[in-house]
This record gives structure tokens, C-alpha cells and sequence, in this order.
């Protein structure tokens, strides 16, 4: 038998946090683009306040794994998902749940910073106005917080009422942080939320994140090995729209069970 | 048309406000669609009586005679083409010349000024031209050509038949002079955003084999996009086929086929802005909104090719 | 050099002289129209031209109920048309996209785009006029509505297809629904572009001529009831052209240069709008 076909035939390897830890967890998850299908059979359980991270290939399903957690894959109509996806043990996909109230509880960042264009102010409040009707001075005191908890209030103290179009692409970032965690959320999905930045803009929301989970669960997808080592406690590696080895991140980089994770995280394909 | 993106929202509120500005919003797409079913169908009612009360012949007789009650749309349809065609052929060599110009050879600094003054002019509003046609255009022209031309003609001669008419500036020869320097900035515009289109790749590709510009242009350049460029001509055409105010005021408004270039004529568009708020009698009303009728249908087939050829453009 | 390169180059030459000379013919022929329009509009040029109204012949007068006609039918054509053209526009970009009835819609706005004028009036006669027996301003400004609509559709729909998708699933991502999203995130990203759109629409309309003929029809007088014919600069410019009197030829000639300079500014600070937009 060839190695090759030695990968092909390994059994998935997982090790998911126990049940009773869990926050949200998908079942059997199959994702379909029209006709082409992304995922197959996902099974994945992600930590009550910690980090998990997705990493894989380009093409492997980790965002479109991602963007199935909060249904924004519903804006296009011929996307769809099969399978479970329990938040809170109530499955999300059922038709039972609409849509606004789980994005509500389930907050997302985009690979790319996306602020409205309208102030930093407004940006912030965008979903609390959305989610219920809230007083001129509790919705000063969520922007404050959402902001310094995104590390980004000293920086836009003063500047509130400009708009949100003009800050840097970091600052950017941590304001679409500040205004995905300003509806508290349950869980906050990142997707490649690093890729447009530069190392200092990285890291900096990096330490934003890790003092994020004390609050909130956090799923990152990310192409950045070392960043996923950096800030995960748990991480996924997937392939080919499966998911194959999950781990706590420690084990995933030093002692990956199967050798397709194995070439991966020491850099011989991807 | 219930997607899934609708069950998105369980307030009621959201729910309602989401219904509510889609059906607004669909509402206004499709009242363009009832507007156009509306200029058909107003058209087609309106004219009716005229078609009844002549038939086919409706069409084809130029006699246009509110006294005795006869309408013929022979003249004005006639009118309508050969100014249309007229002003095309005038306008298309000029037009392309000058997109040609200042997309290849024109300097940088000076085709971005020229290119926005041409643009501008394409705004300019017909009635504009109108005027300078009939107060500076007409006068002259009767009195440097068709004065001197009277001269030498002699009666019955094919010169005749085709400069003939009496010299006061007024005739189907002026009036598609005037339309085409109307819709000359309009195709030249476009045909330049059209040019402007082509990938530098293919004009690379052109030049990189040695050919002149003028083999690049008439080779290469002006090919790549020639659907394209036919569907400017459509537009010009369709712009100078429906034009009423630049034609108007020049085409000299005499009823019946004109008897030469030179000769006072009439469009349908024409015809229209000068009878219908005078018209008496019923069958002269509906007469001019038959008329219309036939402006919409030749129109709409031009703007129609015109659309898909150019849509077939966008590679 | 061989003669088949000499016949090339001189091809070329000829070539290029050709369309060199007809940009210059072309520029020739606009800038004679223009010199035409001021020299002979800019003597009529007075305050009294915006402060009285048209006169009988032989005696001295303005064009207020013509420039007063014309900004009300223009700005009620035009907040009829904003609402209808931008309602449509978003419907083809944000629902419709590229499903059978938005193609249908979209081409039949192209249409009604490059429709001729003419036949909007007459339409609009049969519509308004002819049913209530009586020319209003209201039928004008309908007309020109009708006019200006496709012209914000078009550029509506273009503004909204350029937005992000990113900031449609960062406003869903949040739960605000679609109609949400595009009211209080694409709208306002677009509006540079919208207002752009708005002002190309106006610039049209307002040197229409043929749509109100049989619609506002035109009025001596001032007159600010909508329920009555209305006097407007290009009906009023039509009407003292085709006229015997010296006088009235000299306002048309003023009027008409009015309306040029209005139709260029307008176009112009579109266009400054839409750079101002494209830079950022």
C-alpha cells in the first residue's frame, strides 16, 4: 500500500472537548453550492469560552464551515446546509430558529474590514439599535465598553462622531470586533480576520482576542499556522470539505495523529 | 416569492418593514414596465380610429389633408428615415474620427479636456440646435449654396430632382444637417468609452507585431468591439429618428413626400409637435397618435438591436 | 525603404491627419453654436429677465413665469422620478438580480431611456390631459417624471452593484434584515453616486421641450397652481422662435442660453460628484 493511499484510508482523529463544555456543536453537517458539495458529515464541538481555530487549504470548507454557524449563507439562494447544528442544544437549522435572532447570538468578523459608512458612534450601535430599544445614555455606556474591550477606545475616544471609513485597516478590524461583541453574543465567528493586516495591526487584535474569550466562545478560521498556535486552545484541521483531526491545539502542532495533518502543519503542502 | 432570507426575521416590525420595502421596491419596477405598456397601449387605442377609417393605405398615401378629413403617413414617414439616415451618414465618419483621435493619437493632456467638452456637449438640450439651425444655419445656407446652385439648375434635370426647392434654408437637406451635429458629441462619446474598453493587451498585441496605427485601429482595435460599434450607430440613429425639437424648427413642416433634398419636408416627430395641440377633428388627432405609434414601433426596433448588440459587447 | 513600407506609412499618415481633422470639424461646428448662443443670448441678459414676466410684443419683459414653470414641473418630475428610480433601482440590484422579470425590467428601462420624447407626451396626454379635459402642470411634470425615471434607475442600479457584498453579510451578520441592511448601509454608501444620477436626470429634463408640449402646454402668466397650464423655459424659448417679432426672437435666444448654462453646470457639478466618490 502507498502512502498515498495510506492518507486516503486514515479514520478522521477526534478529539472534541466534553459534551457538557460545549457551546455550540454541528452534526452530520453537509453544505452544498448548487449542485458541488463543500462539506461532508461535520461533526464538530466548540469550547464554552475558549478558541477554536479551522485551519486547512484553500478550498477545504473551513469558511464555508464558518458561515454556516450564523445561516449568512442564506443571503444567496442556492446555497444550502443538511445535517444539525446545535446551539445551545437546539438545532439552528431546523426552521424553529430565525435568522436575526441567531446572529444576534452568534457574531461574525469578515476577512476583510467592513465598517458601515457612517460614524464609529454608529457603527458600534448598529446592532444594539437593531436588537431593542435602549436609552441615549446605556447605548453611550455599550459603545464605550464594546470599544475598550476591542482595544480601540483610546484611539477613537475623541473621534466618535467621524467616520469609521477613516481609520486604519487595523482599526477598522477591531471596530467591526467592537461591533460584532456590542449585542453579546454568545459567540463571535472570525473569518481570516488577519489576512488584510499588517504583523503590528495582527497582533494587536490577536491580544484583543485572547482577552475576548473570558466573555465569549471564539471560532477563527485562519491560513496562519503560527496564529492559530499562538492564540488556540483548541484547533481543526480540515481537508476536502471533511474534517479530519481536532485536537487541543498543543497536540494538533506537536503530535498531529494523521499524516496529511502532519504535512500540513509542518509546511510540506498547503 | 417567499426565500429563506424573508424567515430570516421573527419581529413582527422587522417582518413587515422587510415585506413592505421589498413590495415598494418591486412596485416601482414594475410601474417602468406598466409605463411602457402604457405608451403602447395609449399609442395603439389612440390611433385606432386612423387605422379603422384607412387601412394599410394609411401608410403608404402622402396625402396629409386636414380640410378633407385624409391622412396619409407616407411624407413624414419617408421624412423620418432620410433625415434619420441623412444625419447618420454625416454624423458616423465624424464621430468615429474623433473617438478614434483621442483614445490613439490625441496627447493625454489634451484629449482629457476634449473628451469632457464633447461629453458636456452631448447635454447640450435640442432646442439649442434647433435655434442656431433655423436663425444661423438656414439663412446661410440658403443664401452660399441653394442660392448660387438656383442659378445653374436647369428644370428637370436629375440636379434638379435631387437640389431643387426653394432657397430659404428650410428643407430635409439642413434639418439632418442639424441632426447630425446633434447626436455627432453623443456617438463620439460613446464610441470613446467604447474604444477606451478595449484591453491594452489586444492594442499591445497589435502594435507589438509592427502595424501602423492605422492598421492597429481599423485592424484590431475598432473589430474587437464592431458589435459594439453598430450598436452606436443604432443609438445615433434612434436619437435622430425621434428627435422633434432640433428638426422642427428647420425641416420647413410642408405636408406630402418631398421632392427633393432640397425641399421642404416633414418628420413624424414633427408633424406631431406642430398639428397636435391644433388639431380639430377626431380622425386628425388620431392620425398623429398613429403616427406616434409608427415612431414607437421603428424606434424601439433600433434601440432594441441597438441594446442587444451592445449588451453581447460586454465580454 | 522599401515602397510597401512607404505606402504603409503614409496610409497611416493620411489616417491619422483624417481623424485629427474631424475632431477639429467637430469642435469647429459645437464651439460656432455655442458662440452663436451667447452672442446672441448674453444681450438679453438682465435682472428684468428674471423678475418679469413674458411680454406682448413691442414692449419690454422677462421670463419669470417661464424659469418659475419650469423649476416646479422640473422638481416635481424629479422627486417623482427619485423615488420611483431609486425603489426600482434597488429592487433590480438588491432582489431582482439576474432572474427573467429583472432582465425584462431592465431592458424595457433602457428602452424608455432612449424612447423619444414626443411620444412620453403624447402618452401622458392621453393619460392626464384628454381624461380630465384640461392641460396642467401636473401633466408636465408627470412627463418629464417619466423622462428623468430611467435615467436614476440606471444609475441607481450601477451605484448598488458596485457596494461590497462584505458589508450586506456584516449588516446580516448582525441580524438586521435586508431591507435594513440596504437602507441604512448601501444607501448611504451610495449616495454620492445616487445624487450624481439625480443630477445627470435633471439636466435632462430641464431642456425638454417636445413631452410638455401637450402636457403643461405653456400659460402668459405666472402661475403657481398645478391644476393649470404652466409656462417653461424651452416651451416659452419654442414658441418666441417660430415668432415674427425681434423682440421675442432676443428672449428666445436669451432663454435658450439660460437653459444651456443651467444643463452645463448641473452636469458639471455631477460630474465633479462623481470624481469626488471615484477618489475615495
Amino acid at each position: 500500500m502507498s502512502l498515498a493511499d495510506a492518507e486516503l484510508n486514515e479514520v478522521p482523529h477526534l478529539e472534541h472537548p466534553p459534551q457538557d463544555a460545549l457551546a455550540l456543536e454541528t452534526r452530520g453537517l453537509d453544505f452544498y453550492y448548487g449542485k458541488t458539495q463543500a462539506l461532508h458529515g461535520v461533526d464538530l464541538g466548540i469550547a464554552r469560552g475558549k478558541i477554536t481555530a479551522l485551519i486547512g487549504p484553500s478550498g477545504c470548507g473551513k469558511s464555508t464551515l464558518l458561515r454556516a454557524m450564523n445561516r449568512i449563507y442564506e443571503l444567496y439562494p442556492n446555497q444550502r446546509a443538511e445535517g444539525e447544528i446545535l446551539l445551545d442544544g437546539e438545532d439552528i437549522l431546523s426552521g424553529q430558529v430565525n435568522a436575526a435572532d441567531l446572529r444576534a447570538r452568534v457574531g461574525m468578523v469578515f476577512q476583510k474590514p467592513t465598517p458601515f459608512p457612517m460614524s464609529i458612534y454608529d457603527n458600534v450601535a448598529f446592532g444594539v439599535r437593531l436588537h431593542g430599544s435602549t436609552s441615549k445614555a446605556e447605548l453611550d455606556a455599550i459603545v464605550e465598553r464594546s470599544l475598550r474591550r476591542a482595544a480601540l477606545w483610546d484611539e477613537v475616544e475623541h473621534k466618535l462622531g467621524s467616520s469609521g471609513l477613516g481609520l486604519s485597516g487595523g482599526q477598522q478590524q477591531r471596530l467591526c470586533v467592537a461591533r460584532g461583541i456590542a449585542v453579546e453574543p454568545e459567540i463571535l465567528l472570525l473569518d481570516e480576520p488577519a489576512s488584510a493586516l499588517d504583523p503590528v495591526s495582527t497582533a494587536k487584535l490577536e491580544d484583543t482576542l485572547l482577552q475576548l474569550k473570558k466573555d465569549f466562545t471564539i471560532v477563527i478560521v485562519t491560513h496562519n499556522l503560527q496564529q492559530a498556535a499562538r492564540i488556540a486552545d483548541y484547533t481543526g484541521f480540515m481537508f476536502m470539505g471533511k474534517l479530519i483531526e481536532f485536537a487541543p491545539t498543543a497536540s494538533i502542532f506537536s503530535t498531529p495523529r494523521l499524516v496529511r495533518t502532519r504535512n500540513y502543519v509542518t509546511g510540506r503542502f498547503g | 416569492m417567499a426565500t429563506r432570507a424573508d424567515s430570516a426575521v421573527t419581529r413582527p416590525a422587522a417582518r413587515w418593514d422587510e415585506y413592505l420595502f421589498r413590495a415598494a421596491c418591486f412596485s416601482a419596477a414594475t410601474l417602468l414596465m406598466a409605463a411602457l405598456a402604457g405608451v403602447v397601449v395609449s399609442l395603439a387605442i389612440g390611433g385606432w380610429p386612423a387605422f379603422k377609417a384607412f387601412g394599410w393605405r394609411f401608410f403608404i398615401t402622402a396625402e396629409w389633408n386636414p380640410v378633407t378629413d385624409l391622412y396619409g403617413a407616407a411624407g413624414p414617414i419617408v421624412g423620418t428615415l432620410v433625415t434619420g439616415f441623412l444625419a447618420l451618414a454625416m454624423a458616423l465618419p465624424l464621430a468615429l474620427g474623433v473617438a478614434i483621435f483621442l483614445t490613439e493619437f490625441c496627447p493625454r493632456r489634451l484629449a482629457q479636456p476634449i473628451a469632457v467638452a464633447v461629453e458636456l456637449l452631448a447635454g447640450i438640450p435640442s432646442i439649442v440646435y434647433g435655434m442656431w439651425g433655423l436663425f444661423v444655419f438656414a439663412p446661410w445656407f440658403a443664401a452660399h449654396v441653394q442660392a448660387p446652385l438656383a442659378v445653374h439648375l436647369t428644370e428637370g434635370s436629375w440636379a434638379a430632382r435631387f437640389f431643387g426647392g426653394v432657397p430659404n434654408g428650410a428643407n430635409i437637406f439642413t434639418a439632418s444637417v442639424i441632426l447630425a451635429v446633434m447626436i455627432l458629441p453623443y456617438m463620439a462619446a460613446v464610441f470613446r468609452e467604447l474604444f477606451l474598453s478595449v484591453p491594452a493587451q489586444v492594442r499591445e498585441a497589435a502594435f507589438g507585431l509592427g502595424s501602423t496605427s492605422f492598421e492597429a485601429v481599423s485592424k484590431v482595435i475598432v473589430p474587437y468591439v464592431r458589435r459594439g460599434v453598430v450598436g452606436v450607430v443604432m443609438l445615433g440613429l434612434g436619437r435622430a429618428l425621434g428627435e422633434t425639437m432640433a428638426v422642427t424648427f428647420i425641416i420647413g413642416n410642408a405636408h406630402g413626400l418631398p421632392h427633393s433634398l432640397f425641399d421642404a419636408g416633414s418628420t413624424i416627430a414633427s408633424t406631431i409637435a406642430n398639428e397636435f395641440t391644433e388639431a380639430t377633428g377626431e380622425l386628425h388627432t388620431a392620425s398623429l397618435i398613429a403616427l406616434g405609434l409608427v415612431l414607437f414601433i421603428i424606434t424601439f426596433a433600433v434601440l432594441a438591436i441597438a441594446r442587444v448588440l451592445l449588451a453581447s459587447e460586454r465580454h | 525603404m522599401s515602397a510597401r513600407s512607404a505606402r504603409r506609412r503614409i496610409t497611416n499618415a493620411v489616417f491619422v491627419g483624417a481623424t485629427a481633422l474631424a475632431t477639429f470639424v467637430a469642435l469647429a461646428a459645437l464651439l460656432l453654436i455655442l458662440w452663436s448662443l451667447v452672442s446672441k443670448g448674453a444681450g438679453g441678459l438682465s435682472g428684468t429677465i428674471f423678475t418679469q414676466d413674458q411680454p406682448a410684443p413691442g414692449s419690454p419683459g422677462g421670463l419669470r413665469n417661464a424659469i418659475v414653470g419650469s423649476l416646479i414641473m422640473c422638481g416635481l418630475g424629479m422627486a417623482i422620478a427619485l423615488v420611483v428610480g431609486i425603489l426600482a433601482g434597488t429592487w433590480l440590484s438588491e432582489y431582482g438580480g439576474q432572474s427573467r422579470y429583472a432582465r425584462a425590467v431592465r431592458f424595457l428601462n433602457d428602452v424608455l431611456l432612449s424612447a423619444p420624447s414626443i411620444l412620453i407626451g403624447l402618452f401622458v396626454y392621453e393619460l392626464m390631459v384628454a381624461p380630465f379635459h384640461g392641460f396642467s402642470a401636473y401633466a408636465g411634470a408627470v412627463a418629464l417624471a417619466f423622462l428623468a425615471t430611467p435615467v436614476v434607475v440606471r444609475t441607481t442600479e450601477d451605484i448598488l452593484t458596485l457596494q461590497p457584498g462584505a458589508l450586506r453579510e456584516a449588516g446580516m451578520a448582525l441580524g438586521a434584515s435586508r431591507a435594513k441592511v440596504i437602507r441604512t448601509i448601501i444607501w448611504r454608501g451610495a449616495r454620492a453616486g445616487i445624487v450624481t444620477g439625480g443630477l445627470l436626470a435633471f439636466a435632462r429634463i430641464s431642456g425638454e421641450t417636445a413631452p410638455l408640449l401637450f402636457t403643461s402646454l405653456g400659460n402668459q402668466y405666472l402661475n403657481l397652481d398645478l391644476s393649470q397650464p404652466m409656462a417653461a423655459l424651452p416651451t416659452t424659448i419654442f414658441q418666441f422662435a417660430l415668432s415674427a417679432f425681434d423682440d421675442w426672437r432676443q428672449l428666445a435666444w436669451t432663454g435658450a442660453l439660460l437653459i444651456a448654462a443651467a444643463v452645463l453646470i448641473i452636469n458639471i457639478v455631477g460630474r465633479l460628484l462623481a470624481r469626488e466618490v471615484s477618489h475615495k
